[in-house]
């Protein structure tokens, strides 16, 4: 110990001389010392070298950007063949009021790190790094010192010295990297700076009162005021007054968050945010420009305009299409004998999508109002749902083969929801039909569905009444128009044979969602789902060959109730959402070539050079499942992949997580699918240049249109 | 007495002081100012209207000053300027009794012995004219356009390291900045981090 001791200040002395040397004040004000975590090394080993600082009382150094004086240390090595390092991990600074500037640096002590790694091979001998190390301290003047240091490591006659402790004391004072998504903007003069929490990531008053902001680049803020934080909408939102350089060339920027704990203990999150304003969201409000009312309404128009062409291409969807084409042909009944009575079946379609898009819309912004991290889809993240939409698409395709025909109760929700006499049925089939659109979130859908939900609540109700409105359109059109009636063909025994042929969509739909469901529950809650039809089949059949009166009418009547009700009991119950680290929820990725995604993996691989390809998907989403195959699962794009050293990473969004939905909204989206592509960085600037987010109706094409022009 | 007097400016201070930094905008007009130099010559910005003016905030204690001045870089810089007519203002700061501050037979003495070029040399002991650029290092370097708007504000090159060597190949932005108002073209490098000794203001 007291070797180690001897050894230490022997090494402190030796730093001294050529300090003393090129410096002419004989005790310098910052004394530096090189700590090596490890004397000895291995070939190929990585350890730290710690650049310690002991700054005189009442002194400082500066961090990597000092605020609005001063100079950032620089140290310059010369190390021996082989070896790499690192940049310099610097410790959270402090800020260093020197009115009416303002410093950002350290007093007293401070170490900064370098990471080294050692060549393969390694020679028998003793091996000696060289640091030229300048640094500038300050009180009121401010005086540069330069100095030179030495490190012998693997010196056969020296000691085996052992700093890792010390080292990790250090390491402990380095910021934590966050995978949160941050992203910055401007506003009214002030810069803010948004960081999703992740879960269980909460602040105390006092912990936000004590936030303080350390941007990387000069100019963004106002060094000297201070930083104000606060909670947002499941965000943590920080805003400084702005500084006097214009963002308009910064992509990025790195940055610190830093607080003082409940316990005293000061905390910081290391980030690298997005600059809002330079990305390619088209209907971003902060890519607008500034002048207020009427962008606003344009931008309103606009969202309205995309959700309602959106709407109109959900009634091509399979399992759209057949709920639709089935009231179009008892329209064409009604409307021969009685045009005003079609007109009002129009409008009680109409109303009934318009009201559950509303309704369902409704839910979603009281639970994002909430902070809950869901987004549009979450419908089909409940597998409790997807179950219930499975049956009643069941239920509809029996009715449409004529499976069953029956009155009494149970025959007439049947009726309601399809064919349907009453105005009430039209309403019904509607509802149905919104339920089931809402997986297809078709293309225009998904820029005005992520503007809506980051609008006020009217803003975004309106949006999604435009939807629903798009999706009525043609029945109501053709509710309301005689010239369309007369192009639709006569009614007639041919009916009943397209009602028949219409069962198979829906069957084919039905199965989809059950499959959808293995994904959610795995193959036990699929095959509960599956007897449940069983049992609804049964009980259907049942109800056709009661006896007509009796006890064992009423025994059976029993039982058909009992089938009717035993599909429910046979939803998977007990799989809360959450569960998407059960190993089935992975299912539907593990077939495929990419890596999942996690905020790590992505920032990881962000870190480095190659290009990205972020995929997100889910089960339940036709348009995804349709790109994945045609553009991505494709020999040549899995080619342009390899030839490009594309990294391909897919995030699987079929259950409720809230990492992926923080994702889609760092892209202004709140659904799947997105594909966004990272380029190359690029080897003079070392930077990336902007992602691009690929269209939703994808060809293998587009994504080599991105590569090329990425690269 | 002396304290009370100190104590009533420091909360006067606090009043005015935070407007009063209001930052010159780069492609704004140039905040006016008038003061007499140290040849007890009057210069006001208005009166330079026309001609291209660089400021030149200076404490010749500084390191970073040193640095410039040591390798003659700052005197080529001027000599540079002026040659392609430019008015160039150097502006000491530094408020009584902090580091730099000096008398006008002090100021011109040093610049004899430094062999540096203006203009006109301007003690600026009140800081009215650096807070009202924001002026915040010693060098901070500002160039305005002979329309009076500012053009350039930050750093004199682009190698914030005290040593002398490293003058030599760093880009000098100022020169770059009276380069593209010569070729009539806009100032391509406009802003950039200012570094050196903060501006000994009196605080």
């Amino acid at each position: 110990m007291n070797f180690r001791l001897f050894l230490t200040a022997f090494f402190f002395c030796l730093s001294l001389i050529p300090a003393a040397m090129a410096q002419e004040s004989a005790s310098p004000l910052v004394k530096v010392r090189l700590l090596p975590e490890y004397s000895r090394i291995e070939p190929g080993q990585e350890f730290w070298v710690g650049i310690e600082q002991s700054i005189a009382p009442h002194w400082h150094t500066y961090w990597r950007n000092p605020g609005d004086s001063g100079s950032a240390p620089r140290i310059h090595w010369n190390l021996p063949e082989g070896f790499e390092m690192s940049e310099i991990y610097w410790p959270t600074p402090d800020k260093i009021p020197y009115p009416p500037l303002l410093n950002y640096g350290y007093s007293d002590h401070v170490i900064l790190l370098q990471k080294l790694r050692a060549p393969e091979t390694l020679p028998d001998e003793a091996l000696t790094l060289k640091a030229d190390v300048e640094i500038l301290v300050c009180k009121d003047e401010c005086i540069p010192e330069f100095s030179t240091h030495t490190l012998q490591l693997n010196d056969p006659a020296g000691m085996s010295e052992d700093n890792a402790s010390y080292i990790k004391s250090a390491l402990a004072r380095l910021p934590e990297n966050t995978d949160q998504s941050v992203s910055i903007t401007e506003k009214d003069g002030q810069l803010i700076v948004t960081k999703s929490l992740a879960d269980g990531e909460t602040y105390s008053d006092a912990e936000l009162a004590s936030f303080e902001y350390f941007p990387q680049d000069w100019g963004l803020v106002d060094n000297t005021k201070d930083a104000a934080a606060s909670i947002k909408d499941g965000a943590l939102v920080i805003t400084q007054p702005r500084g006097d350089r214009s963002l308009g060339a910064l992509k990025q920027s790195h940055g610190l968050l830093a607080y003082t704990n409940e316990n005293g203990a000061r905390n910081a999150l290391d980030f690298t945010a997005a600059h809002e304003g330079t990305g390619p969201l088209m209907l971003s409000a902060e890519t607008m420009p500034e002048d207020g009312q009427e962008t606003d309404i344009s931008m309103f128009l606009q969202a309205a305009l995309f959700a309602l062409l959106g709407g109109l291409v959900l009634n091509l969807m399979p399992c759209v299409f057949p709920v639709l084409s089935i009231k179009a042909l008892s329209l064409v009944k009604i409307a021969e004998k009685h045009p005003e009575m079609a007109r009002r079946h129009g409008l009680a379609y109409t109303a009934g999508v318009v009201l559950s898009f509303l309704f369902i819309a409704g839910i979603l912004i009281a639970l994002k109002a909430g902070g809950a991290g869901i987004g549009w889809g979450f419908q089909l993240q409940n597998p409790i749902i997807v179950a219930l939409l499975a049956y009643i698409l069941f239920l509809v395709g029996l009715k449409l083969s004529g499976y069953f025909e029956i009155s009494g109760h149970f025959g007439q929700v049947g009726n309601a929801l399809t064919q349907g006499g009453g105005l009430k049925g039209s309403f019904f089939t509607g509802v149905l039909a919104t339920l089931v659109a809402t997986p297809c979130t078709a293309p225009f859908m998904a820029l005005a569905i992520g503007y809506a939900l980051t609008q006020s609540a009217l803003v975004s109700l309106s949006v999604f009444a435009a939807l629903g409105f798009g999706l009525a359109l043609p029945y109501l059109a053709l509710s309301f128009a005689p010239a369309l009636q007369s192009r639709l063909p006569k009614p007639g025994a041919w009916m009943q044979t397209f009602q028949q042929f219409l069962a198979f969509p829906m069957f084919a739909s039905a199965v989809w969602l059950v499959w959808v469901l293995g994904q959610q529950v795995g193959p036990l809650g699929m095959m509960g789902v599956l007897f449940g039809m069983v049992a609804i089949a049964f009980g259907l059949w049942l109800l056709n060959h009661l006896p007509e009166k009796g006890l064992g009418r009423f025994i059976l009547k029993a039982l058909v109730v009992l089938s009717f009700l035993a599909p429910i009991g046979l939803i998977p119950a007990g799989t809360p959402p959450e569960m998407s680290d059960a190993s089935f929820s992975s299912a539907p990725i593990k077939d495929q070539f990419g890596q999942a995604y996690s905020p790590e993996s992505l920032s990881a691989l962000l870190a480095e050079d190659d290009p990205v390809f972020v995929e997100m998907t889910a089960a339940w989403c036709i348009t995804c499942k349709v790109n994945h195959a045609v553009a991505i699962n494709t020999r040549s794009t899995k080619a342009a992949f390899a030839e490009h050293n594309v990294k391909y990473v897919v995030g699987d969004w079929t259950n409720y997580d809230e990492e992926i939905t923080k994702f889609l909204n760092s892209y202004g989206r709140d659904g799947v699918p997105i594909y966004v592509y990272y380029g190359a960085r690029d080897a003079q600037t070392g930077e990336r240049p902007q992602a691009q987010i690929l269209p939703q109706i994808l060809t293998p094409e587009t994504i080599k249109k991105a590569i090329r022009e990425a690269s | 007495m002396h304290h009370i007097f100190k104590l009533m400016a420091a909360i006067a201070l606090l009043f005015t002081a935070a407007p009063a930094f209001a930052e010159a905008q780069v492609g704004q007009a140039a905040p006016a100012f008038t003061a007499t130099d140290i040849d007890g010559n009057t210069v006001s910005l208005e009166s330079l209207k026309g001609k291209t003016v660089v400021l030149e905030w200076s404490n010749h204690l500084c390191p970073f000053v040193m640095k410039h001045y040591e390798t003659g870089n700052m005197q080529k810089t001027q000599q540079a300027a002026m040659d392609q007519g430019v008015t160039w203002i150097t502006i000491v700061s530094s408020a009584e009794g902090r580091q730099g501050h000096v008398s006008a037979e002090e100021a011109k003495k040093i610049a004899e012995d430094a062999g540096a070029h203006y203009s006109h040399k301007i003690l600026d002991e009140s800081g009215e004219i650096g807070q009202a650029y924001g002026a915040k290092t010693t060098p901070h370097m500002f160039v305005i356009n002979p329309e009076g708007t500012l053009v350039y504000a930050g750093a004199i090159d682009d190698n914030p390291s005290p040593r002398h060597e490293t003058v030599e190949g760093a880009k000098n932005y100022v020169l770059a900045a009276l380069d593209d108002l010569a070729a009539g073209k806009a100032v391509e490098i406009a802003t950039s981090q200012p570094y050196g000794c903060a501006v000994k203001y009196n605080y």
